[in-house]
């Protein structure tokens, strides 16, 4: 007899934003965010309740991948987040924070919400447009013949991850790795269109950072005896290659539901061995020099390929079979029946290789845009963050190709930009105000809003009790010891502004980035040459930030407008 | 599911307090003398003996988020290097405490983390002075083929056991002299030598003269033996090259000095080296040596006339271990010594003193036993025909396949790398073959290479090809039986032509104590499988430590204001305004990493007993650093005081007593390492700012553990 149960009823409540609850865990995950947030983070120790080992980060998509949130609200935020992360893999952190301060801000100036969605967009749009316009003063185009400003957006990246656990030098090394592994991911004859090859990420956890290496092609990685029985290879023009993705294991997983009743004397198992060493037999008559399984291969069909010199290399396991048929030329064969002779690929060179305790087979295709980044750090800690952050710095690099052009780094982006936004409200406000029949005070509220939401984003660096400034030309970023004499001789005491572009012997003037200061039309139009002859610069990707600061205003309309959480109970 | 955090660095620093707390216990461990611990579990009241690093932590409960990190960090150090771990766990307690003075003194985390990151880097920078060039030792090993007659020596025929105060002396010389007798009165004088570290004091040496009759401190004690007097020589080393390679050259100053000397001064190259490396455990560095020699012998017999330079392959080395036989039987062998039951006895007496052929299975040796990633069906049944009953169960049946393989391609000896079914021992035991399983994967390639064995998986994929030839089985006596009968096994060594492979057997009287043994036995092998493979070793005894602290503190002194732009580059962030006030804070950090290097060289003085408090030995350090920095150069000071000990003017009182004390080494790349490690995990957890635990509900943390936490 079955049980009903009577339905619970939805639960339902208003203006979800008001109440404390939500406003004191946003707060929370604020705090998270904020504190995490720059090159000077503070880390976070991420862990299960149930063991599994200890994640130390400060990146966004490490932070935030396993984290339930209860609350809707909250949820909205995490999943804007990571969304926007699993599409760009940078500024993760930026758009949540910028988020969460425009929530804030917007409710602290107590207008409705329409309005402030209404006007939210204007200013998101009035940014987006600066930014892509010829005249933006914080967007840097990317000179493609020298490596200066990829290497100095690699370097921003990796600097920006504490975790990581780099020295200068060795930050340094992997920086011009990392570009050398991007470097080799791109073809070198390209008709119409520009496909990339990937970079493979090979853990070598343990050895030194400054053993990290890139080499083209794969590495397959095996043990020294397995390495020991396919040496040596011998020396062919090009290497004939079978790729597997059907198990050779010869088990029979597939008899599905039901059983299978066999006479005595008939032995599946031989039957099943029998069909794998005809595949064997084959496969040696096609000439086939290299049989790559990603599942297992039967010991008794790896003895007969090796008889006939044939090498035979299984559980590689699936991450490398996309790169591996990319190398190739083939696509995995998925059964054991027949192969047609088409499917068979080459490679141009095998050889053993041999990096701190572990042994590789190296393959070298003939045209590559695969390489294999072999990264090194001292830990699993470090290795794990490392190892993101080399991901987030190629997936950026794949990015700036798409959209050759950097934004300046260090805060100073948010500050020029929050300038630039209040200049341009206070002096034409009228090409917002027309359409929508907004009154001056709101427009000004609410840019007032947008703008300290953007500039505390920048201030969110700070993790030291620093005081933050911003210079009256440029609107760039300043960074000054709290506790400095109130007279004080400015250029003395601050160096360089936070993207490392202008230093302070200019004649410029300061103000706190926390006091309210007239509006100034910040300078325009960066000039080539200032770009060209900084070194080192720090910079963000244009796209990813450009996206980041989109999903922000947009998840933060999305919250501001909520009126109802209905929950189902049951 | 809830997520909660929890803010761990509000007024003190939970998780450097909980480091340094985990490294204390770990004190004890630093330097060449290590106190044992018990350690005991309350529950079921097991108790475990141990006095390594390694074997504490796995002792210990680190479920703690640091407490992870820790134990991640020390076996990551063990995994690559097998060395370093106590350096490692020593200086992330000293460190970490460095770091919390830091903190309370106000320094913002940031300059912390940059200041003592390069600190360190520029330590690691300095040390290099005291770097000591290792020239090819077995080119010198290679003149003394003629004479060496190592192999021969046995240890086992020495009953030193009664005369305690010998043994390391007599072993010492034995191994190296046996072909030069006139030697022995001085190698048998019997004067102990306590470890020279830098800091040796000349009351201390007084004291060594009463502990004469206790053999702990003799076995901890460095020997004065005819190997070592070269050693002023050595420290030309460090100014160039080519002045020790003359030394090499020109042996003549070294005859002149010691006219016995015989023309295997090249081979005390290797022996110097051993002796420096051994940081006291003479017993383990001997049988490191004869293992070293032993797979040279072999190379060099291997390969004739091609003059591949030789390399000393760790991985074939094998430890077989014999608990409740007297320390003395410890001793190394070519080929594969192992344990056998008492019931192969007879099966052994015949195939002595005879070729036997061999096979080698990957898997186990039993009937159901499947290659990795072979799914067995669950639903096949299988259906007999006819009403006959079977007469042979399955294994039975498989039993006798296996032995009709056997037979049909001669094989007398099965190696198995997994489990055998004990049917099947049993039933080759009546047909006279041995299947020996659980053998070590090395040990089945060392016998693939050899014998020409080629290792399969299934007992069906044997032909003719995969078998070896030219195997020889025998008793292992170099126990005398009664020894040996003692414990109820017999010892057997299979070996065959040219195996590249050595059984290092390791015996203990107290069981307890056999896995203590083993894992020193590695260290001291892994010590000198690094320095072999560097080409380059430290001064050891704290010189380096030494100069890393004097170092520190000439840094933390010099003014900053010309030094200005090159500190800034210090910060990753170079346009903060950390990078502008870190002249302020910068020598405070650099006293505190400094002092953490004090602590670590008074605790060392303190466990190696040369002085009798901590503080001693912190007053001591400190007329040393002031000496350094009034001699101007810190490196060239602990240069000369070096030499001056090795040359015995430094501690005059015991000049004219002693020969020569040896120089103690360090392996450089993972001291370097450890530290850098160490570093790491203290500025990992400084810059934690909270703990974020995920899968937890309300209800999984009682009342007083909530506080503090906040969930989401």
């Amino acid at each position: 007899m079955s049980r009903l149960e009577a339905k619970k009823p939805s639960l339902c409540k208003s203006e979800p934003l008001t109440s404390e609850r939500v406003r004191a865990t946003l707060c929370v995950l604020k705090g998270i965010l904020t504190s995490s947030y720059g090159p000077s983070g503070r880390l976070k120790q991420v862990h299960s309740s149930f063991g599994g080992c200890v994640c130390t980060t400060s990146q966004s998509s490490a932070l935030l991948s396993n984290l339930p949130v209860t609350h809707p609200i909250l949820k909205i935020l995490t999943t804007s987040m990571q969304n926007h992360v699993s599409c760009f893999r940078d500024c993760g952190l930026f758009m949540a924070i910028l988020c969460c301060n425009l929530i804030e801000n917007v409710q602290r100036t107590g207008l409705t919400p329409t309005t402030v969605t209404k006007l939210n967009q204007h200013l998101l749009s009035l940014c987006t447009s600066y930014l892509k316009s010829e005249s933006c003063g914080c967007r840097i185009l990317v000179d493609f013949s020298s490596p200066q400003t990829l290497l100095c957006l690699v370097r921003s990246i990796i600097t920006s991850k504490p975790a990581c656990m780099l020295t200068r030098e060795e930050r340094d090394h992997l920086s011009a790795l990392i570009l050398r592994a991007f470097l080799l991911t791109i073809p070198e004859n390209t008709k119409d269109r520009l496909i990339l090859g990937n970079s493979i990420i090979v853990p070598l956890k343990g050895q030194r950072v400054l053993d990290s290496c890139v080499l083209p092609g794969i590495l397959i990685e095996m043990s020294e005896i397995q390495l020991m029985k396919i040496l040596p290879i011998k020396k062919s023009e090009a290497f004939k290659v079978a790729l597997f993705c059907a198990s050779l294991s010869g088990d029979l997983s597939d008899t599905g539901e039901g059983t299978v009743v066999v006479t005595y004397g008939v032995s599946l198992e031989n039957a099943v061995l029998e069909q794998l060493l005809s595949l064997g037999r084959q496969l040696v008559s096609d000439h086939v020099d290299l049989v790559v399984c990603q599942k297992v291969i039967h010991p008794s069909l790896k003895q007969f390929l090796s008889m006939h010199r044939v090498i035979a290399i299984d559980r590689v396991g699936v991450a490398l079979m996309e790169p591996l048929s990319k190398v190739t030329g083939t696509q995995p064969i998925g059964s054991i029946s027949s192969i047609s002779p088409s499917s068979y690929g080459s490679v141009k060179d095998l050889c053993p290789a041999k990096f701190g305790f572990k042994h590789f087979l190296h393959l070298i295709p003939y045209e590559a845009t695969i390489c294999s980044l072999l990264l090194c750090n001292r830990n699993d800690t470090a290795w794990d963050e490392l190892k993101l952050t080399c991901q987030t710095a190629l997936h950026v690099l794949q990015l700036t190709i798409k959209e050759p052009c950097v934004l300046l780094g260090g805060g100073c982006t948010e500050t020029h930009l929050a300038a630039y936004i209040r200049h341009k409200t206070c002096n034409e406000p009228e090409s917002i105000l027309k359409d929508d029949g907004f009154t001056q005070t709101e427009l000004q509220l609410s840019t007032e809003a947008f703008c300290s939401a953007l500039e505390s984003v920048a201030g969110s660096l700070e993790h030291d009790g620093g005081e933050i400034l911003t210079d009256m030309k440029y609107g760039h970023f300043w960074s000054a010891h709290a506790e400095a004499p109130s007279i004080v001789n400015w250029p003395d005491l601050l160096s360089r502004c936070g993207c490392g572009l202008y230093n302070s012997q200019e004649e410029l003037h300061w103000s706190f980035l926390k006091s309210t200061r007239h509006p100034f039309v910040p300078q325009t139009y960066l000039p080539h040459e200032a770009t060209g002859s900084a070194d080192n610069l720090t910079l963000d990707c244009f796209t990813a930030k450009l996206s980041g600061l989109q999903v922000a205003v947009e998840t933060a309309n999305l919250i501001l407008d909520l009126s109802y959480v209905i929950e189902d109970k049951n | 599911m809830v997520m909660a955090c929890r803010v761990i660095n509000k007024r003190r620093h939970m998780g450097l307090q909980q480091l340094s707390s985990f490294a204390g216990t770990g004190r004890t461990f630093l330097g060449p003398v290590k106190s044992s611990k018990f350690i005991i579990d309350e529950e079921c009241h097991e108790s475990v003996l141990i006095s390594s690093t390694i074997r504490l932590l796995e002792s210990l409960d680190l479920t703690s988020a640091v407490g992870q990190l820790l134990n991640e960090a020390v076996q990551a150090q063990n995994n690559t290097y097998k060395t370093g771990t106590s350096t490692l766990l020593f200086l992330v307690g000293a460190w970490s405490s460095a770091a919390e003075e830091c903190l309370h003194l106000g320094v913002p985390i940031s300059v912390i983390v940059s200041v003592m990151s390069e600190g360190l880097n520029s330590c690691i920078k300095e040390v290099v002075s005291l770097q000591v060039p290792i020239d090819d030792v077995f080119d010198h090993l290679d003149s003394t083929k003629t004479f060496s007659g190592l192999e021969t020596f046995n240890i086992s025929l020495c009953p030193f056991l009664q005369i305690p105060s010998d043994i390391g002396l007599q072993k010492e010389h034995d191994l190296n002299d046996v072909a030069s007798p006139s030697l022995t009165t001085y190698s048998l004088s019997g004067i102990p030598v306590k470890s020279p570290k830098l800091f040796r004091r000349q009351t201390e040496v007084e004291a060594d003269k009463n502990t004469l009759q206790n053999p702990q401190t003799l076995k901890n004690s460095l020997l004065a033996g005819s190997h070592y007097r070269k050693s002023i020589l050595i420290h030309s080393r460090h100014f160039n090259r080519t002045a020790n390679n003359q030394r090499i050259n020109k042996p003549d100053g070294f005859l002149e000095q010691h006219g016995a000397a015989t023309p295997n001064y090249r081979c005390n190259d290797l022996v110097e080296l051993e002796m420096g490396l051994s940081h006291g455990d003479h017993n383990s560095m001997k049988l490191v040596d004869e293992a070293v020699r032993l797979q040279y012998q072999n190379a060099s017999i291997q390969q004739g006339n091609c003059t591949m330079p030789f390399r000393f392959d760790i991985s074939r080395i094998f430890t077989c271990c014999l608990p409740g036989v007297p320390e003395t039987f410890s001793c190394v062998c070519p080929g594969f010594i192992t344990v056998v039951s008492i019931s192969n006895t007879t099966l052994i007496k015949e195939l002595e003193n005879q070729p036997v052929r061999v096979i080698l299975i990957e898997g186990d040796l039993t009937e159901n036993y499947r290659h990795l990633g072979f799914n067995k069906a669950t639903n096949i049944n299988t259906l007999l025909e006819s009403m006959k009953i079977q007469q042979n169960s399955s294994e039975e049946v498989w039993t006798n396949d296996v032995l009709q393989v056997l037979m049909k391609f001669n094989v007398n000896l099965v190696l198995v790398q997994g489990n055998v079914s004990e049917h099947l021992i049993e039933r080759c035991i009546h047909s006279k073959r041995l299947v020996i399983g659980s053998v070590n994967s090395t040990v089945m390639q060392a016998f693939a290479e050899a014998s020409g064995a080629v290792q399969v998986t299934y007992i069906t994929q044997v032909n003719e090809n995969c078998v070896g030839n030219g195997v020889s089985v025998a008793f292992w006596r170099s126990i005398p039986s009664d020894v040996i009968d003692r414990i109820n096994v017999i010892t057997i060594v299979i070996k065959t032509e040219g195996i590249n492979l050595v059984t290092v057997v390791l015996t203990s009287p107290v069981t307890a104590q056999m896995q203590t043994k083993e894992d020193r036995f590695w260290t001291c092998a892994y010590r000198l499988y690094h320095a072999l493979r560097e080409q380059k070793v430290f001064l050891g005894g704290g010189a380096v430590e030494f100069l890393c602290l004097s170092h520190l503190q000439i840094l933390a002194g010099q003014s900053l204001s010309k030094r200005n732009h090159v500190c800034s580059g210090w910060l990753h962030n170079t346009s903060s305004w950390l990078a502008s006030s870190l002249a302020l804070y910068r020598p405070t950090v650099l006293n505190c990493l400094a002092n953490g290097w004090h602590r670590y060289l008074s605790t060392l003085m303190y466990n190696t007993a040369s002085c009798s408090s901590e503080f001693e030995a912190s007053t001591f350090i400190q007329q040393h650093l002031q000496n350094a920095r009034d001699s101007g150069s810190p490196s060239s000071y602990i240069l000369n005081e070096y030499s001056k000990l090795n040359s015995g003017i430094f501690n005059s009182s015991i000049s004219n007593k002693l020969e020569q004390i040896p120089s103690i080494y360090d392996i450089i790349i993972p001291k370097i390492e450890a530290w850098r490690r160490a570093l790491d995990l203290v500025l990992l957890v400084l810059q934690t700012d909270s703990e974020i635990i995920t899968g937890l509900g309300h209800t999984q943390l009682n009342s007083h553990e909530t506080e503090g936490f906040l969930f989401l």
